[in-house]
């Protein structure tokens, strides 16, 4: 059967296994972002703190995303359930470029922007939301476009611990030994993460300060 | 697009992703008696219930069975009691069929909500196997008689079966077995060669292997009962059997149907004769008069 | 405000320290009289930016009381603090993000002034700074001048209309030709704001010229505080070397035309 053919028979399949592909992503990168960008902010205001919450989503990026999955499942409430344990490692992996990210955004913003903001009277929470983020919104965004992409790629292994998603046709087209059920899988995941990338880039694009884009 | 057709889109298209209430989503393994039985439940259910049924077979193993179960992604699937007294319940085997239908029938009932339906008729479990000529001429029929000339025999087994703590040592120690050499150690694929070669004489395979089958071999009953049971059960969500009462009535008739020579020529159908699961399930429930 | 006394600012025994011991301000007594502009003067690292941050408290004394309007800094509220006084930098940092328009209306957004007013207040201090509405309004920092960048900066300090202006040398980043614009044109400006000015320099010829007195500051101690004229004539073995610094440069110029 030819790779277009397969799609259309097993089309209710592939739609089944995508949705809950995106349902893992999205839900993850939901709290990576809730979490990470309050997490980044923290940090910008307490640098003492950089090597212990930096240093440790370094040590999560290390740890293969397997064998993350892997060590978590014996743990209690998490274990029992694989889509809540692909989600906590997912999270986890994700969270890292977030928030060095939006660290790193806020932090460069210039000094004396920030030192004549202060000195004009903005509260803390004016500051935030009327000059860091917007100036660091830019980095924010690259920094979860990463991992966006991360996530889509990594979320094709959490189907090997169960948690369903489009890495279900890729580990059962090797077991078969069948080159379209591995694309069933593979293709759309792939589509994704480069469809997720370019919005997030063009998001991204959009926040550049205007004045870069408007020279006379 | 603006924003909020997009929020409607991307809404639309993760509602649709949701099974349809009244499809039923069977699951299964990754090895060919689980295709096998998958198919079974899966073309007996559509023609006896009259429901759409989706497959999601192919499934890498125990664990993500479970767990596809639980989530809803599978409505059901045939799992061996063995297995979910062991691996998924982490319980101690025990050896006596009934106690450990009824240990894994409560406590999945308990813990995860999920029915266990009777055994489909038939035990997926180790068997010593012998050449079919053999065993009639010596006469051996269990395998207390085996062990009772069990200088005369060569053992092979493979890797798994030597480690395990209920595999050889146990069985070993059970029947008081003494074989004249060491057993010789094999890939599981060619188990059975060398027992049609000649090479071996008793080898340790599972109850429903394909090949017992088409080779005119025997298996020798476990009198002792040393081997832990391993009957095939359905295991379906009592959403399921809420939403579908029907599903449960049909499954109660399916129990007890199938023999482990039932699936050993199926499996054979499949492996040995590279036969299409799909097709040989369907001639077996044309063919089998208690079941059509 | 209450009750003004004559004192807008004043310095009560403030010292200033850093990692523990070392005192970048020491004993610090200096009374500011409403509506007079003084120039901090001194060198490099002198401590005279220290000494304009205690005003609106983006720094803290170690000791002492620094007063504004007759209270302590510490019993304002910090922010309503830093929203009556203006503040313009070197860089000018204005918000790269906001127009010149956004950015001057800042702080009487800040304060919740209605819209009319903000938008006529706008007009009327980029008119003072010299910036036309029209022309200037809706450009971006970076569509700016060094020059035009600081006329905004005081513009946006200016906004809110503050009693108290701080800056610190603002026209220390300019070319020469644009810096003597600006003093010239600050001159006239202040001649009809009236407001408290604490100007912050290294430059002798621009204390000599903007201030009504000239406070000399070195390694954090007031070495005292001048009119200008007194300034040039004073004995003080500290402004020895500034005179003579000015009186040089002048030989030079002079010599040379």
């Amino acid at each position: 059967m030819s790779l277009p053919d397969f799609f259309i028979a097993h089309k209710r399949e592939v739609l089944t296994l995508t949705g809950e592909h995106l349902w893992l992503v999205g839900v993850s990168m939901l709290l990576a972002v809730g979490i990470g960008v309050p997490l980044g902010i923290l940090l910008s205001r307490r640098p003492a703190l950089k090597s212990l919450i930096l240093g440790a989503n370094n040590i999560m990026q290390t740890i293969p995303s397997l064998a993350l999955f892997g060590l978590l499942l014996p743990v209690p409430w998490i274990g029992a359930r694989a889509d809540r344990l692909a989600i906590l490692a997912l999270t986890l992996y994700a969270l890292l470029p977030v928030v060095r990210n939006t660290y790193t955004g806020i932090a460069g913003v210039d000094a004396p922007v920030r030192e004549a903001a202060v000195a004009m009277g903005l509260t803390r929470r004016q500051l935030l939301w009327q000059v860091e983020l917007p100036l660091a919104s830019n980095v924010i965004v690259a920094g979860i476009r990463t991992a966006t992409v991360i996530t889509v790629g990594v979320a094709t292994i959490a189907a090997a611990i169960g948690a369903g998603g489009l890495g279900e046709f890729i580990f059962r087209g090797l077991a078969m030994v069948d080159n379209n059920v591995i694309l069933a899988g593979a293709i759309p995941a792939a589509l994704m993460a480069l469809c997720s990338d370019f919005a997030l880039g063009a998001i991204q694009r959009s926040l550049v300060r205007r004045p870069m884009r408007t020279r006379h | 697009m603006d924003r909020r057709s997009f929020l409607a889109a991307l809404a639309l298209m993760l509602s649709g992703c949701a099974p349809k209430r009244s499809t039923l989503t069977v699951g299964s393994k990754n090895f060919t008696e689980q295709l096998v039985l998958g198919e079974l439940l899966a073309q007996y259910l559509a023609r006896f219930c009259a429901l759409p049924i989706d497959r999601r077979f192919y499934l890498a193993g125990t664990y993500i069975c479970h767990q596809a179960l639980l989530a809803g992604r599978i409505d059901m699937y045939v799992e061996y009691t063995g297995t979910a007294l062991v691996a998924i319940l982490k319980e101690k085997p025990v050896s006596d069929h009934a106690a450990v239908f009824n240990t894994v029938k409560e406590l999945y009932s308990r813990r995860f909500g999920l029915e266990v339906l009777p055994s489909l008729g038939f035990d997926n479990t180790f068997a010593m196997v012998m050449r079919g000529n053999d065993a009639r001429r010596l006469r051996l029929k269990t395998l207390s008689d085996a062990a009772a000339i069990s200088p005369q025999l060569r053992l092979g087994v493979g890797y798994e079966f030597l480690e395990r703590p209920d595999g050889y040592k146990g069985l070993a120690a059970k029947y008081g077995f003494k074989f004249a050499e060491a057993p010789r150690v094999m890939d599981l694929g060619l188990l059975y060669r060398a027992l049609q070669n000649n090479q071996v004489d008793i080898v340790a395979g599972s109850n429903t292997d394909g090949l017992i089958a088409a080779l005119d071999l025997v298996v020798l009953e476990d009198d002792r009962h040393y081997f832990p049971p391993y009957d095939a059960v359905p295991m379906v969500r009592r959403e399921t059997l809420d939403r579908h009462p029907e599903v449960a009535a049909a499954l109660q008739k399916l129990s007890g149907r199938i023999t482990a020579e039932d699936m050993r020529r199926m499996n054979y159908a499949v492996d040995g004769q590279k036969k299409d699961a799909a097709l040989v399930v369907k001639d077996f429930l044309a063919r089998k008069s208690s079941l059509s | 405000m209450n009750a003004s006394p004559a004192a807008a600012i004043e310095f009560v025994n403030v010292t200033y320290r850093v990692n523990g011991n070392r005192a970048l301000i020491s004993d610090l007594n200096l009374s500011i009289r409403r509506a007079e502009t003084l120039m901090l003067l001194g060198r490099s690292g002198s401590g005279k930016t220290t000494t304009l941050k205690l005003i609106n408290r983006l720094l803290e004394q170690s000791e002492g009381r620094v007063l504004v309007d007759g209270h302590s800094t510490a019993e304002w509220d910090v922010i309503r603090l830093r929203r009556h006084i203006g503040y313009a930098i070197q860089e000018a940092g204005l918000f790269p993000h906001y127009t010149v328009k956004d950015n001057v209306a800042l702080v009487p957004r800040l304060e919740r002034w209605d819209v009319a007013r903000i938008d006529a207040r706008v007009r009327e201090v980029l008119q003072l700074v010299g910036l036309p509405f029209g022309e200037y309004a809706d450009r971006y920092p970076d569509q700016l001048s060094g020059g035009q960048r600081q006329r905004v900066g005081l513009a946006r300090a200016l906004a809110a209309d503050p009693e108290i202006l701080l800056m610190d040398e603002p026209f220390g980043a300019l070319d020469p030709i644009t810096r003597a614009e600006l003093q010239h044109e600050f001159m006239q400006l202040k001649k009809r704001l009236s407001k408290t000015i604490v100007f912050v320099t290294h430059d002798v010829a621009e204390a000599l010229m903007l201030g009504d007195r000239i406070a000399l500051i070195d390694s954090g101690k007031l070495k005292g505080v001048f009119a200008p004229a007194e300034f040039l004539r004073s004995p003080d073995e500290s402004v020895q070397p500034y005179v003579n610094a000015f009186r040089a440069t002048q030989q030079i110029l002079n010599s040379g035309a």
